[in-house]
C-alpha cells in the first residue's frame, strides 16, 4: 500500500506520533496522535468513507475543515459523526455510513 | 449566564489576532472565538515565504507568523480571553452572539465586535464532482501540512490563481507530483513568480482550458480536460484525458459573511471582493454600529492586508470605547498608509475598484457615542 | 508569455543582464521578477546595498551590478524564489548557477544532477559545487556548475532520487490520445451535484428555474438544496449562477439565500441544554 505519510519535508518536521489503533468496518488500522479519524483513514488509503443517502454514490471528505458533512461516517454506534474535524481516540470504532447512518439518534 | 466584555473578536486568523493584540493592548477587554482547535486561520497551512514588508512581516513564511501572532497574544493573556473550538453561530441585532463553544452553548454580549471569519471555498460544477479523491485547495494543505499526509500520487490543480500555484508547490515539496494546472481564464491569475516556480519543477499550466469531467469508480481515476474559447464553450475535440487519483478544486474564495447578514448589515454584491461584503467607513465600521470588519471577510485580498485591517479594526473598536491614549492617531494613520502602499500596484487593481465600491458607507450613530 | 505559461521569455531575462564586461569580472544577482507585486524584501536584505530602495512596494527590483557581490543574500530571502546569482567569471568555459531549492533531499556536494530550464525541461547535466542549507530561512542555495551557454537558461535541478517519480510532465501529457468526442457536455452537465449535502442535482435546479423559481431561497426550500449541514456555503454561490445564467439576470441582483442564525445545524439538545456555569 502506498505511504502516505510524509517523513521528510523542507519546511515542516512530522515526528513520528505515537501510534492509536482503532477499527474500520471491523478491520484493525493505526493512526498517530493528532490524527483526526478522516486523516488516520487517509493514511490507511481509505478513500469512500460513506455512500450519499439519495445518490447512493460514494463520498469521501472534501473541505477537511468541518463545512460541507461529505465525511459523515457511523463512530463507536453513533452516526454523522465530521470525522474530519473529530479527533480520533484510542479503540475507535469506525464504520462506513451508508444511507443517514444507523436509527440511534432519532 | 451572558459573559460580557468589550469587545468580541470572531475569527483567530491573522485579521482577527491581529485586532485582539491591539485592541487589548490599548486596554480593551477582549474574547477571541476561533471555530478551530487552533488560532491562525490559514496561515497554519502556508509553508511559503510572504511577500509584503517588514511591517506585515514579509519573507516569514506563514506558519511562523501564526506563532509570531500567538505570543503576542499570550503576552497580553490578562485582558484577552481566547476560546478555541468555538463558532459564533448567530448574531442577533440586539448584539448578542450565541456561541458553541467546544458543544455547549454560550451567550455573550460585547460592546464591539470585528468580525473576521475570513472566506469559503468556492465549488465547481462538471460531471462526477463529487467523487471521492476531489477535493477543496483548503483541504489538500490541510492534510498536507497540518497532518502530514499525501493527498494523493498525482493531482490535477483546476485554478492557476495564487492558491492553486501554492498549493502545487507545496505538493511538490511533499512529494506528490502534479500533472497539470488547468486555468479558464486567457492568462494566470497569480503572480508570474509563483507560476514559474512550479513551471521550472515540470508542472505545465494550461490557460483557457478547463475540466470536463471526472471520472473513477469509487474514487477518481482520471480527469477529461479540454480547450476553452472566449466564449467559455468546450473546443471541440481538444478533450484529453489526464490520469490522477487527486483533483484539487481552487477556483477562488468567498467571504464568508453569514454573522454579517443576520446581524443586519448592509450587504453589498461586489466581485471584485469575492461576493458579498459589507458595506463600511474606510475605518472598517459596518453599518451597524459598532460591529467592524477584517480580513478576508471584508474582502478576498492576502494576510498583508488581513493583518493591517485587523489593526485598524480592533484600534478603531479600542478608540470608540474610550481606550487607547497617545501615538493613537499615528498608529491608525499609518494603517491606512500601510493598506494604500500594499493596494497600490497594478495587481490590486481590482481591489481598489471594489473597495471603493464598499467603502463610503455612512454609520449611523451609536446609542453611546461619546461626543 | 510569462502570464500564459510561467515562463519568461528570452527577451525579459536579456534585459536584466550587466554589461559583458561586469559578467566577466564575477558573480551578480539577476532577478526575474518582472510584474508590480507587493513586495520588497530583496531590497531591504542587500547589505551592500545593490538593490534600489522601493519608494513603492509595488516597485519592480533594480540591481546596480557595479554594488552586487553575488553574496545571495537577497535570493535566500525572496519569497517569490525569483532570484538567481550566476557567475560567468570561471573561464573554462563553464560557469556556475546558484538557485533556490526548497526539496528534499537535498544533493552533496560533487553530485551529478539534471540541469532543467525555465519549461522543466531536462538540458543537460549539472555539477553541484556548493550546498546552503539554509538553516535559517529554510531555503537551500544550491551552486551548479554548467557550461557557459547554459547559465541563462538552466533554473532548476532534478536529483537522482527524484528521477523515475517525476517524469517531464509535459511529455506524459502529450502521449495521452484524446478520448472520443464527449457525446453532449450539456446533457452531462444535468447530473451534475450542486449540493454534496442533500445530492441535489443541476437538473433539478433547472427544472425548478425553468418553473419560475428564481431565488436561492425559494430554490432551497423546495429542492433542499443549500439546507444540508454547510447552509448553503457551497452550492448557494452555484445556484445563484444558474439562476443568473437562465434568466439573464446580473449575478448581483439575484437574492442570495437569507441568512438566519444559526450558521452551522445544530442538535436540538444543544439549545435545550442551556448556558452551562
Ligand atoms: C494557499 C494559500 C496561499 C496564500 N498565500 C498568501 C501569501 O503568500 N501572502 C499573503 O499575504 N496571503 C496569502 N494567502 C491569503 C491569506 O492566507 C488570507 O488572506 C488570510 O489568511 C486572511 O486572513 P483572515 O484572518 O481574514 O481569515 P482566515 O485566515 O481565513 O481566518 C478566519 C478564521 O475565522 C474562523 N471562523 C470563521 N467563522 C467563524 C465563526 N463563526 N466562529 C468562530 N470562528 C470562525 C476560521 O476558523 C478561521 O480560523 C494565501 C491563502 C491561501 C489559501
Ligand atoms: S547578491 Fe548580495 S550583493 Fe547582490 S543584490 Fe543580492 S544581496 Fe545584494
Ligand atoms: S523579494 Fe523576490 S519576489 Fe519580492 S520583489 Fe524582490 S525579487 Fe520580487
Ligand atoms: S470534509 Fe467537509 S465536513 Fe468533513
Amino acid at each position: 500500500m502506498e505511504n502516505r505519510r510524509i517523513t521528510d519535508h523542507p519546511i515542516l518536521d512530522f515526528s513520528e506520533g505515537e501510534v492509536i489503533p482503532f477499527t474500520f468496518d471491523g478491520k484493525p488500522m493505526e493512526g498517530r496522535s493528532g490524527d483526526t479519524i478522516a486523516s488516520a483513514l487517509h493514511a490507511n488509503g481509505v478513500k469512500v468513507l460513506g455512500y450519499h443517502f439519495k445518490t447512493k454514490r460514494p463520498r469521501g471528505f472534501y473541505c477537511a475543515i468541518g463545512n460541507c458533512s461529505s465525511c459523515l461516517m457511523v463512530v463507536n454506534g453513533q452516526s454523522n459523526v465530521r470525522t474530519c474535524t473529530e479527533p480520533l481516540l484510542p479503540g475507535m470504532k469506525v464504520e462506513t455510513q451508508i444511507d443517514r447512518g444507523v436509527p440511534d439518534d432519532v | 449566564m451572558m459573559y460580557e466584555t468589550d469587545l468580541v473578536v470572531i475569527g483567530g486568523g491573522p485579521a482577527g489576532l491581529m485586532a485582539a493584540n491591539t485592541a487589548a493592548g490599548a486596554g480593551a477587554s477582549v474574547l477571541l472565538l476561533e471555530r478551530d482547535r487552533h488560532l491562525g486561520g490559514q496561515l497554519i497551512k502556508q509553508t511559503h515565504k510572504f511577500f509584503g514588508s517588514e511591517k506585515q512581516h514579509a519573507s516569514e513564511r506563514g506558519i511562523d507568523i501564526a506563532a509570531l501572532l500567538g505570543d503576542e497574544l499570550k503576552s497580553l493573556e490578562d485582558r484577552v480571553t481566547v476560546w478555541t473550538h468555538a463558532t459564533a453561530v448567530g448574531l442577533y441585532d440586539d448584539g448578542v452572539i450565541t456561541v458553541d463553544y467546544d458543544g455547549t452553548y454560550r451567550k455573550v454580549r460585547p460592546k464591539r465586535i470585528v468580525a473576521a471569519t475570513g472566506a469559503s471555498e468556492k465549488f465547481l460544477s462538471f460531471p462526477n464532482n463529487d467523487l471521492p479523491g476531489i477535493y477543496g485547495a483548503g483541504a489538500v494543505q490541510t492534510m498536507m501540512n497540518v497532518y502530514g499526509l499525501r493527498p494523493g500520487k498525482r493531482v490535477l490543480m483546476i485554478g492557476a490563481g495564487n492558491i492553486g500555484l501554492i498549493v502545487s508547490y507545496q505538493l511538490l515539496q511533499a512529494g506528490v507530483s502534479v500533472a497539470a494546472v488547468v486555468e479558464g481564464l486567457p492568462q494566470i491569475g497569480g503572480y508570474a513568480v509563483h507560476a514559474s516556480k512550479i513551471r521550472r519543477a515540470g508542472v505545465p499550466i494550461l490557460t483557457s482550458h478547463t475540466i470536463v469531467r471526472a471520472d473513477g469508480k469509487e474514487s477518481v481515476e482520471s480527469a477529461v480536460i479540454a480547450e476553452i474559447g472566449s466564449d467559455w464553450k468546450v473546443v471541440r475535440g481538444s478533450e484529453q484525458t489526464i490520469p490522477c487519483d487527486v483533483i484539487c478544486i481552487s477556483v477562488g474564495l468567498t467571504p464568508l459573511t453569514e454573522l454579517l447578514w443576520q446581524a443586519g448589515c448592509e450587504m453589498r454584491y461586489i466581485p471584485a471582493l469575492g461576493g458579498y461584503v459589507p458595506a463600511r467607513s474606510d475605518r472598517l465600521e459596518t453599518t451597524v454600529p459598532g460591529i467592524y470588519v477584517a480580513g478576508d471577510a471584508a474582502g478576498i485580498e492576502e494576510a498583508s492586508a488581513a493583518m493591517v485591517e485587523g489593526h485598524l479594526a480592533g484600534l478603531e473598536a479600542a478608540l470608540s470605547l474610550g481606550c487607547g491614549g497617545d501615538g493613537c492617531e499615528e498608529e491608525r494613520a499609518d494603517c491606512l498608509k500601510q493598506l494604500s502602499s500594499l493596494r497600490s500596484g497594478p495587481t490590486a487593481e481590482k481591489i481598489r475598484a471594489g473597495l471603493s465600491c464598499a467603502h463610503g458607507c455612512q454609520t449611523p450613530k451609536r446609542r453611546d457615542e461619546h461626543a | 508569455m510569462l502570464e500564459k505559461t510561467g515562463i519568461a521569455t528570452r527577451e525579459q531575462i536579456e534585459k536584466l543582464l550587466p554589461s559583458p564586461g561586469r559578467r566577466a569580472e564575477g558573480p551578480y544577482a539577476v532577478m526575474e521578477c518582472f510584474q508590480k507585486i507587493p513586495c520588497n524584501p530583496c531590497s531591504t536584505s542587500c547589505a551592500f546595498h545593490a538593490i534600489l530602495p522601493m519608494d513603492d512596494i509595488n516597485d519592480i527590483p533594480s540591481v546596480t551590478p557595479d554594488k552586487c557581490t553575488g553574496c545571495g543574500a537577497c535570493a535566500a530571502v525572496c519569497p517569490g524564489l525569483a532570484i538567481f546569482i550566476i557567475d560567468e567569471s570561471k573561464g573554462g568555459g563553464t560557469g556556475t548557477v546558484t538557485l533556490p531549492y526548497e526539496f528534499r533531499p537535498l544533493p552533496g556536494i560533487g553530485e551529478t544532477v539534471k540541469a532543467v530550464n525555465r519549461a522543466g525541461e531536462v538540458v543537460g547535466d549539472a555539477v553541484v559545487t556548493r550546498v546552503l542549507p539554509g538553516k535559517k530561512t529554510k531555503t537551500p542555495l544550491v551552486t551548479i556548475e554548467v557550461p557557459l551557454s547554459l547559465v541563462h537558461e538552466v533554473r532548476f535541478i532534478r536529483c537522482e532520487a527524484h528521477q523515475e517519480e517525476d517524469p517531464s510532465v509535459a511529455d506524459t501529457l502529450r502521449e495521452i490520445p484524446a478520448p472520443p468526442q464527449t457525446a453532449d457536455i450539456g446533457e452531462q452537465d444535468d447530473e451534475v451535484v450542486i449540493c454534496r449535502c442533500e445530492g441535489v442535482t443541476l437538473r433539478e435546479i433547472r427544472d425548478l428555474i425553468r418553473e419560475g423559481y428564481t431565488t436561492v431561497d425559494e430554490i432551497k426550500r423546495i429542492s433542499r438544496a443549500g439546507m444540508g449541514p454547510c447552509q448553503a456555503r457551497t452550492c448557494g454561490p452555484l445556484i445563484a449562477a444558474e439562476i443568473a445564467r437562465m434568466t439573464g439576470e446580473p449575478l448581483g441582483s439575484v437574492a442570495p439565500s437569507a441568512h438566519r442564525a444559526p450558521v452551522k445545524p445544530l442538535p436540538i439538545e444543544f439549545f435545550l441544554g442551556g448556558d452551562t456555569e
